[in-house]
């Protein structure tokens, strides 16, 4: 018992440092994730049939990809080919990119909960369909999907171990743990900690997206 | 664009045998997901049996195990395995695999990663079977029960039935996330396709053209981009079949994939 509180007290700057790597990965990620998939869910329910299957390309080809081989695309692929990317760039648009595809997915169906009535009414009123979208369907949308939201965040910190067992320059939590384990060759105390870091990060976000759904969340 | 389709480029794909070395290991992801995809269903649908009895000593803690584990990163839990599997368990593991397993699976790691799959999976497939389950109405079991079905009988004939089918989408898209993450095992040095893919971006590999790293992989993830389109255009067709057939009324939680589909209200 005690040598596992010898690891933390030890360590405790590698732990902290590693979940800070990893939260700001998610953070970032999480952003280009909501931007483009906005503008993919956009396409999806567009009046035009062509845009659709725009979106629908990259929805199909990016839920069906995995995220480690997109992660050697992004970065050793466009590197061989002469594209100077750096770790963090890659890291964050390849999980930003996968999470998109998710997030187009989840707000769709709330694009559809609003209903075609309210997409009818505003066109009528002589909105043009971006505003339409802006202005009347997407805000409700984001307020109907706030727990899909709430578990693709959770799946995007799970995702972000995969990133920092990938990309060698990303010291996340996961790498920083192997760091710990081969220094002092304790596998359960250590992994024991690291458990306890993604296990804070997954139940704050839990707390937090239960806490947004009360407070926001339209019930249909 | 143009380094993208160079034909040099591409010429690796037809020297020698390196499309036949990827798919050889695309064919190792596969068997890796067909097993561990049978052990999390039955794993699951066990721990969802435990988490929704009534006794609160046996779902409390059934609760607590699925809670961690499908909290956790599975790679996290791969990583862990690798290091933490006793080696009797591994001398277990490849006397008892079978010989005409392919010889990736007999190496001793799969066990760890297996392990980890099963782990996860079985967490997560756990909570879809539960919200099926409990998205039933209870008047279903009471009728069941007040029938004298016993409680096996009331699972077997009533519940399991009409629960599980409500979730055949979302185990769908959670096997085919699993059937991407068994990728993760090349983490561990266990020989598929993202280990192959390295192999051929070596240099001096089969016919001695050094394959550049972004097209290998383009090729990879058409693997599995195919497989898993697949899967899921098979798995719509049986749904809207089944529902033809049965007259359930499911609320589609079609396209909501991964965590995505366990939130979806189905009732």
């Amino acid at each position: 018992m005690s040598e596992l509180w010898e690891v933390l007290t030890e360590h405790l700057p590698e732990f902290s440092s590693g979940l800070w790597v990893t939260f700001r990965l998610v953070a970032i990620a999480f952003v280009v994730a909501m931007v483009v998939g906005t503008l993919i869910a956009a396409l999806r329910v567009a009046p035009v049939r062509w845009l659709n299957r725009i979106g629908g390309v990259y929805v199909e080809t990016f839920r069906n990809l995995p995220l480690l081989v997109l992660l050697f695309i992004a970065f050793a692929g466009l590197r061989r080919a002469g594209v100077p990317i750096s770790p963090w760039v890659a890291g964050t648009a390849s999980l930003g990119l996968y999470t998109a595809a998710y997030i187009a997915e989840a707000l769709r169906s709330g694009v559809f909960a609003v209903g075609r009535g309210q997409i009818d009414a505003a066109l009528s009123l002589g909105l043009s369909y971006p505003k339409t979208m802006r202005r009347i369907i997407l805000p409700q949308a984001f307020r109907t999907v706030i727990p899909a939201l709430g578990s693709l965040v959770i799946a995007m910190i799970k995702n972000s171990a995969i990133v920092g067992a990938s990309l060698v320059a990303l010291p996340d939590l996961l790498k920083e743990t192997r760091q710990v384990q081969a220094e002092t060759a304790q596998p359960d105390e250590v992994y024991f900690w690291g458990a306890v870091g993604y296990l804070l990060l997954t139940v704050t976000a839990t707390i937090a997206f239960r806490y947004l759904e009360r407070r926001f969340a339209i019930r249909r | 664009m143009t380094y993208l389709f160079d034909p040099d480029n591409w010429e690796w794909l037809w020297t020698g045998n390196n499309f036949r070395f990827l798919f050889e290991g695309f064919l190792v992801n596969l068997q890796i997901a067909a097993i561990a995809i049978v052990f999390s269903l039955i794993f699951g649908l066990m721990l969802a049996l435990l988490r929704i009895s009534n006794r609160r000593l046996i779902s409390f803690p059934a609760g607590i195990w699925v809670d961690v584990w499908r909290n956790l990163p599975l790679i996290f839990i791969i990583l862990y395995l690798a290091l933490a599997v006793p080696d009797a368990w591994r001398q277990a593991y490849s006397d008892a695999i079978p010989d005409f397993f392919p010889e990736a699976l007999q190496d001793e790691l799969v066990l760890g990663a297996l392990l980890g799959l099963v782990l996860y999976n079985s967490a997560v497939l756990c909570e879809i079977m539960r919200s099926g389950i409990l998205s039933l109405d209870r008047g279903q079991r009471e009728a069941a029960a007040s029938l004298g079905l016993t409680y096996f009988q009331q699972m077997r004939f009533v519940v399991l039935p009409q629960g599980l089918r409500r979730m055949v989408p979302a185990t769908v898209s959670q096997l085919i996330t699993l059937n991407k993450d068994t990728t993760l095992v090349s983490i561990i040095a266990i020989q598929e396709v993202v280990r192959h893919g390295s192999s051929v971006t070596g240099a001096g590999f089969f016919g001695g053209v050094q394959a550049p790293i972004l097209q290998v992989f383009i090729v990879i993830g058409l693997m599995f981009v195919v497989v898993n389109l697949a899967l899921s255009r098979l798995s719509r067709r049986l749904e809207i079949r089944e529902r033809r057939r049965t007259g359930t009324t499911m609320k589609p939680v079609e396209g909501l994939e991964d965590q995505v589909a366990l939130q979806t209200d189905t009732t």
